[in-house]
């Protein structure tokens, strides 16, 4: 798709909760609560990195991750992922999501770095939400990884005693 | 002083910790330089370092007791402090310190001995008559062992690794088909954590307060209690909050919980500094749950409401020096509560989130102490703990120190990984936390969200994201934009870019 910049005059960025924040292009430095405008400034200095100066207080400010129209922002110490969208891509959206419906897999993944220790399920294992599927071990805890959703495990990608990072996929499931 | 050099077998704040006060007394220290962080803080602490940054053995060096009196001797300290984790409660570390002629900084190998074995602790104040949760005598060696036990006591139960401690291997168990997998995890866990898989079960005591008190005691035997610490706050038996003094109890149930506290380090003969620690149920019936034989990360809190240094008092202890207060000399006085700023993610469930400290910036205030071993640059790696630094606020009373608790909250800045931060940002806007009213469950039952934010800072948030978006599509020089395979940007290279705004 090859855009027109004329033709866009707002843009959406919509939050992992699906709350959806619109604003005007140009984009402005002030944002309107209730009757009143308000100024955002975004600011650098030695001391504090990067913040955002709103109603006279700092607040620190971290982009995370970015990838495409998605990212990931770090707010006084909360990560926030949005994508933002333009008027057209959004109404692309609803279509596609419309004829999408529900996933049917759901990948789990280590939400930390960490060694695994011990796989409890196979390859056909039925497994229920919240059910521990492995054991993972970081900063010398035991967390036991469960299941998201009621289902059927289609592949284990770990064994016990490997090492994995953050968001390696553990294993894959059916969601039944 | 027999005490003239003192070799610190640790890291991070407590390295420190210990380092400053030995300096208040004339000590001279030596700190260890590890290759996992050839720059940490704590080096520039110590009159003396000693290098082991080249030894790539794969157990850290402050968990190798050869090692460590071998550096003891070439560096001709007299005296070691283990600090807490590590060595710090190893019978078999404090018998080679006293074979070498170095002077353990803590308690008996005897003492460590039996009060870091749980089943023998539980013995120990079985026979002296304390009050205990029922549970197995002994060690259990396999499930049906343990369903037995749980049938006789009832269920809720608690599977308790034998040698453990600091919450690690303990699994609840609350119906006979649980018990093969706890039993097993908790045994593992064991195992790896203390190389030891024994277990024994106890009775779990359903929303208790966890209390412990702060012991002293001197090679003379003279014992007294500093009072209680309330550590309530915790998940997953990990303390994330601790205060001092506790407000769920009054002077007759402090005086009798001391001195039972007292009698269980007797039982031991127990001398330097030490924890004794408590479940209260809702009946204010309490149970003795272990003693924990070494200085606590939440030793400041006792400190800032005594007014006694207890790093020097287990200095002046291990030299043999006789206690020069007596029980009725402690005077509790204001409140202090200690939060653990830890490098953890609120929000995928406290999960480690190691790396390095871009930017710190930390108040301040009369009534604000840090304890750290953190700095600019600093690493938070994976082989050890995640702790950034200690808060501890203090003010005349609970409401006031919370209040200023609140405050200082806002004023710590840390960049560079996730914290512990929003957490307290939002425990101390708590009704029930406030009112006191939690127990060891409160964060699992009572919170409906770990961490503060508002409305107002989720737009923000947007509108930032908002503004990088335009940055990179609608600004750029090129003509055509493709929203479609807009470009991968490191995250680097966007924070340099935002300083071009």
């Amino acid at each position: 798709m090859t855009s027109n910049k004329l033709r866009i005059d707002k843009l959406y960025a919509l939050s992992s909760e699906n709350r959806k924040f619109s604003f005007s292009l140009p984009l402005k430095n002030k944002i309107r609560i209730g009757k009143r405008d308000y100024i955002v400034q975004l600011k650098a200095d030695e001391k504090y990195g990067t913040y955002i100066l709103w109603k006279n207080r700092k607040y620190p400010v971290e982009i995370v991750r970015s990838r495409q129209n998605k990212y990931e922002i770090l707010f006084n110490d909360i990560s926030y992922t949005f994508t933002v969208e333009t008027p057209f891509s959004l109404q692309r959206m609803k279509v596609l999501n419309a004829k999408k419906g529900k996933a049917e897999k759901e990948l789990v993944k280590a939400p930390m770095p960490g060694k695994i220790i011990d796989v409890l399920v196979r390859e056909g294992s039925n497994v229920l939400r919240g059910e521990p599927v492995v054991i993972l071990e970081a900063m010398k805890m035991q967390n036991e990884i469960q299941s998201p959703v009621n289902g059927k495990i289609i592949s284990v990608s770990v064994k016990a005693n490997t090492n994995v990072m953050k968001d390696d996929v553990l294993v894959e499931i059916k969601v039944e | 002083m027999k005490i003239t050099k003192i070799l610190i077998a640790n890291r991070g704040e407590i390295a420190i910790r210990i380092m400053k006060t030995a300096r208040s007394m004339k000590i001279s220290t030596v700190a260890v330089k590890t290759a996992a962080e050839p720059n940490a803080m704590y080096l520039s602490y110590a009159d003396e370092i000693f290098d082991n940054s080249e030894d790539t053995s794969e157990i850290p060096v402050f968990l190798d007791i050869e090692k460590l009196i071998s550096i003891a001797q070439r560096t001709k300290a007299d005296a070691v402090h283990p600090g807490y984790g590590f060595l710090a409660e190893n019978p078999y570390f404090a018998q080679k310190c006293l074979e070498n002629k170095i002077i353990f900084i803590g308690p008996s190998p005897d003492a460590l001995y039996k009060m870091g074995n749980k089943t023998i602790a539980r013995k120990l104040a079985m026979k002296n008559g304390i009050p205990m949760a029922m549970g197995s005598e002994g060690n259990i060696s396999n499930e049906e062992e343990a369903i037995a036990i749980a049938e006789k006591i009832g269920y809720p139960v608690i599977i308790k690794a034998a040698s453990g401690g600091g919450g690690r291997g303990m699994r609840i168990v609350r119906k006979s088909e649980e018990m093969e997998k706890m039993f097993l995890i908790a045994s593992k866990e064991a195992e790896k954590a203390f190389n030891d898989p024994s277990v024994f079960i106890e009775k779990y005591i359903e929303n208790p307060k966890h209390i412990e008190f702060q012991i002293l005691g001197d090679t003379k035997g003279n014992i007294i209690h500093l009072g209680e610490r309330e550590c309530s706050i915790q998940r997953k038996h990990q303390k994330l909050l601790e205060e001092a003094p506790s407000c769920a109890l009054d002077t007759d149930l402090r005086e009798e919980m001391g001195r039972i506290a007292v009698q269980i380090a007797r039982s031991v003969n127990y001398y330097s500094a030490g924890t004794v620690e408590f479940l209260l149920d809702s009946d204010r019936d309490f149970y003795f749950m272990e003693m924990n034989t070494r200085i606590q990360v939440e030793h400041p809190v006792t400190e800032v409401i005594t007014g006694i240094d207890l790093i020097e008092q287990q200095i002046r202890i291990a030299n043999g020096e006789i206690l020069k207060y007596k029980q009725e000399d402690i005077k509790l006085t204001g409140w202090a509560i200690e939060c653990r700023i830890n490098a953890e993610d609120v929000q995928a469930g406290f999960a480690p989130d190691p790396g390095k400290i871009e930017n710190l910036s930390l108040p301040s205030d009369p009534y604000i102490r840090i304890d750290t071993g953190i700095q600019p640059g600093s690493a938070i790696v994976a082989s050890f703990d995640s702790m950034i630094a200690k808060l501890i606020v203090s003010g005349k009373d609970r409401k006031e120190t919370i209040k200023n608790c609140k405050m200082a909250l806002d004023k710590v800045w840390i960049k560079g990984t996730k914290t512990t931060l929003p957490f307290f940002r939002m425990l101390v806007r708590n009704q029930k936390f406030q009112d006191g009213n939690f127990t060891t469950t409160f964060i699992e039952k009572d919170l409906e969200k770990y961490y503060l934010n508002s409305e107002y800072e989720e737009m923000l948030a947007a509108w930032l994201a908002t503004k990088l978006f335009v940055r990179e599509n609608l600004e750029e020089d090129s003509i055509n934009v493709d929203f479609e395979n807009g470009k991968e940007m490191s995250p680097w290279l966007l924070n340099k870019r935002i300083n071009q705004f």
